[in-house]
C-alpha cells in the first residue's frame, strides 16, 4: 500500500533521503535536513516573502530588495546542497575533467550572462520572459525545463558567485546589480512555467506537474500498458536507459540532457512521469556522432508507475529535473509507457510523433551507434578540449533554450560574442588546477552549500563592476 | 563465501550478479574489454561515480559495477538503476578502516581496494535498502 500522498499533507515533514545536514550561512542554528522539512525551515528563516507564493506584479518588478537577494541566495545554497551533496562524492570521471569544466563555466556564467540576459529582457520585455517559461506547460521535448531554469540562478548566480568568492576574485558586496539581473530572469521563467506562485519544485513538496490537463490527456492516449517483467517492459525500460545514457554523454556527463516533469496522477491512480531525453544537441560540434546515427534532438517518454505495487512512500521530482523515489527502484514497477520523437529543437509540437514499443529495436541500435561513436570521439580529445567543450555544455546550454525562444540567440552570438570565454576566466584555467582547487572547492564549497556568502547589510543595490555596453 | 567489501547500494534489487572483478583505469581499457567479447563475464571496478567513462559498457550490457566513489544520486547510480544493473558505490573493505574522502587524497585507499578486489570472483548482493555487499565466491 502506498503512502506517498501523505507527503502532500500540510505539516508532513517527508522522508530523509540522506544522513547529512546543511548549515550554510546559519552557523550556530539547528542544521537543516533534506526534503520537505528542509524547505520549510529554510523558508521560515527568510527575512522577506520572496520564498512564499509571489504574484505576477512581484515578478514583473525589476529589482529585488537586499533581503530578497539574500533569501534567494540562502535558499538556493540549501537547494543546491539538497540535490547535489551526494552527487558531489562521485570523484574523478576517468574521462571528462568535470569539476574543472564546471567551476570555470560557473564563473564564466556569472561574468558573461548578465549583459546577455539583460539584452534579452530588453528585447522581449519582462512579460516575454514569463511567457518563455509558460511555453513549457504545453510542450514536451523542450529544454525550457526545471534544470535549465534552475541553473540560471542556482548555477549562474549561486555557484558562479560562490566560486569567484572562493577564488577571492570578488568580494561579497560586488556585482549586486548583475546578481539581480540573473535572479530576476530566473524568477520570471520559473514563475511563468509553474504559475502557482512558487518558482521551485522543492517549495511544492517536489512536484513539477506543470502540464495542462488537456496536454496530459492527449499524450496519455498513446500509452501502451504491459506486465512488469514482460517483453514490452524490457524493451521500454532498456530504451529509457540507453537514451538516458546517450543524453548524459552528449551533454558531457551533466544533467542538462534529462528533464522530468510530474508526478501526474492518472485516472486509475497510477503515476505518470514525463521524461525528456535530449539525445542530440545541434549546437555541439561533437553531436555529429548523433547525426550520423540518425538520432533525433529528443525522445520524450511517458513512464507509468504502479505506486501501489511498489508501496511508494515518497516521490521527488527535484529542481534538476530528476526523479527519485523511496523505495528507490521504480523501474520494475513501470506498467505502461509511450515514446515520442522531436526531431529538432524547433520541430512544432504538431509534428512530434509517437513510436510503438515494438518498433524500438532500430532506435536502440541508433542510440548504441551514437554512444560508441561519441565515446570514441571523446576518448581522443585532449584534457584542454574536454574542459573547453564541457564549459560550453554548461555556459551555453543552460540559457540556450531561453535565448532560442526569445529570438536573441543569434544576436547574443554576433553582438555579444556568446561563445567567447571571459579573459579572466580563461586565466583562471591555470589557477583552478593548482593545489587541487577544482577537486576541493566544487564538492566542499559549492555542492556542500558552504561559501554562499550573503550580501552585507547596507550594500548598495547599484553596486556593479560590469562594463555595460 | 564471505563479504569482503560494501558500499552504498544504488538501488534495491533481488538480482545478483556474479563475475570476475576487472579494474578499468582508462577509456582504452573499457573499449578493449568490450572488444574482447567478455564484458558479461566481469564485474567492473572503477574509481569514479560518473557515467561517461563506462558508457559503452553500460549500453552493451555490463552485468555489475563497483565504484570507489559516488552515491546513488551520482549519474552512474542513476543509470545503473535505469539499466537494472547491480551497483555498489563508494565501496570499502570490511576489514579496513580506510574510507574514501571527497576531495581528499585517496590514492592509498584506492590502491588497497584495487589490489584486494582485482581478479577475484565475486557476487554483488544489492538486496538491502542502503548497503550493497561484495561477496567473495572462491
Amino acid at each position: 500500500m502506498s503512502s506517498y500522498k501523505k507527503r502532500y499533507s500540510e505539516g508532513d515533514d517527508g522522508l530523509r533521503f540522506q544522513d547529512l545536514a546543511y548549515v550554510g550561512n546559519f552557523k550556530g542554528q539547528e542544521p537543516v535536513r533534506d526534503g520537505i522539512v528542509g524547505d520549510r525551515i529554510m523558508r521560515s528563516r527568510a527575512k522577506s516573502k520572496v520564498l512564499e507564493k509571489v504574484s505576477r506584479e512581484d515578478v514583473l518588478k525589476g529589482q529585488f530588495t537586499l533581503n530578497e537577494l539574500n533569501d534567494l541566495n540562502n535558499y538556493l545554497a540549501w537547494n543546491i546542497w539538497d540535490v547535489l551533496v551526494m552527487r558531489a562524492t562521485e570523484g574523478v570521471s576517468g574521462m571528462i575533467p568535470r569539476q574543472e569544466y564546471e567551476i570555470l563555466a560557473f564563473m564564466n556564467e556569472f561574468y558573461r550572462w548578465p549583459e546577455i540576459l539583460r539584452m534579452t529582457t530588453d528585447e522581449i520585455g519582462a512579460e516575454g520572459v514569463i511567457n518563455i517559461g509558460a511555453t513549457a506547460r504545453r510542450e514536451i521535448g523542450i529544454k525550457v525545463n526545471a534544470v535549465h531554469d534552475w541553473c540560471i540562478g542556482a548555477v549562474g548566480f549561486g555557484m558562479g558567485r560562490c566560486g569567484l568568492l572562493a577564488l577571492e576574485a570578488i568580494k561579497p558586496n560586488d556585482y549586486v546589480e548583475e546578481s539581480n539581473e540573473i535572479l530576476k530572469f530566473m524568477q520570471r521563467v520559473l514563475w511563468g512555467k509553474r504559475q502557482d506562485g512558487y518558482i521551485l519544485n522543492s517549495q511544492d513538496r517536489y512536484r513539477c506537474a506543470i502540464h495542462d490537463k488537456d496536454v496530459i490527456e492527449t499524450l496519455a492516449s498513446h500509452i501502451e500498458y504491459f506486465e512488469p517483467g514482460s517483453d514490452k517492459h524490457q524493451k521500454f525500460t532498456r530504451f529509457n536507459a540507453s537514451a538516458e545514457l546517450l543524453a548524459f554523454l552528449d551533454h558531457f556527463d551533466n544533467r542538462l540532457g534529462l528533464g522530468d516533469t510530474g508526478p501526474y496522477e492518472l485516472p486509475d491512480g497510477k503515476i505518470l512521469i514525463i521524461r525528456d531525453l535530449f539525445t542530440n544537441e545541434e549546437v555541439y560540434h561533437w553531436s555529429d556522432a548523433c547525426d550520423n546515427a540518425g538520432v533525433p534532438h529528443c525522445y520524450s517518454l511517458l513512464l507509468v508507475i504502479d505506486a501501489e505495487a511498489m508501496s511508494l512512500e515518497e516521490i521527488r521530482v527535484n529542481d534538476i529535473s530528476t526523479t527519485f523515489t523511496r523505495p528507490k527502484n521504480y523501474i520494475e514497477h513501470i506498467v505502461g509507457g509511450a515514446i515520442f520523437v522531436r526531431e529538432k529543437w524547433n520541430t512544432p509540437m504538431s509534428e512530434i510523433y509517437p513510436i510503438a514499443i515494438d518498433k524500438l529495436e532500430k532506435r536502440v541500435e541508433g542510440i548504441q551507434q551514437a554512444t560508441m561513436g561519441l565515446y570514441s570521439k571523446l576518448a581522443r580529445m585532449s584534457r584542454r578540449q574536454l574542459i573547453t567543450n564541457g564549459m560550453y555544455t554548461y555556459y551555453i546550454d543552460m540559457i540556450l533554450p531561453h535565448l532560442r525562444l526569445a529570438g536573441t540567440y543569434e544576436k547574443a552570438c554576433v553582438d555579444y560574442d556568446f561563445w567567447e570565454i571571459d579573459q579572466r576566466v580563461a586565466n583562471y584555467y591555470y589557477d583552478i588546477t593548482k593545489r587541487g582547487f577544482a577537486q576541493a572547492v566544487v564538492p566542499q564549497k559549492i555542492f556542500s552549500g558552504e561559501g554562499y556568502l550573503p550580501f552585507p547589510d547596507g550594500t548598495d543595490l547599484r553596486r556593479s563592476k560590469y562594463f555595460w555596453s | 563465501m564471505k563479504v569482503i567489501a560494501q558500499g552504498y547500494n544504488s538501488f534495491e534489487t533481488k538480482k545478483s550478479s556474479e563475475g570476475e572483478v576487472v579494474y578499468l583505469p582508462n577509456p582504452q581499457s573499457v573499449i578493449k574489454l568490450i572488444q574482447s567479447g567478455k564484458l558479461k563475464e566481469h564485474i567492473l571496478l572503477v574509481q569514479g561515480g560518473t557515467t561517461t567513462f563506462l558508457s559503452p559498457a553500460l549500453t552493451m550490457g555490463a552485468i555489475g559495477v563497483i565504484t570507489l566513489s559516488g552515491a546513488p544520486e551520482s549519474h552512474l547510480g542513476i543509470l545503473s538503476r535505469e539499466f537494472q544493473m547491480p551497483c555498489v558505490m563508494t565501496a570499502h573493505l570490511v576489514d579496513s578502516d580506510t574510507r574514501y574522502v571527497t576531495g581528499g587524497d585517496n590514492e592509498e585507499h584506492f590502491g588497497a581496494m584495487i589490489s584486494r578486489l582485482q581478479g577475484k570472483r565475486v557476487r554483488l548482493d544489492c538486496s538491502d535498502v542502503d548497503h550493497g555487499k561484495i561477496v567473495e565466491l572462491d
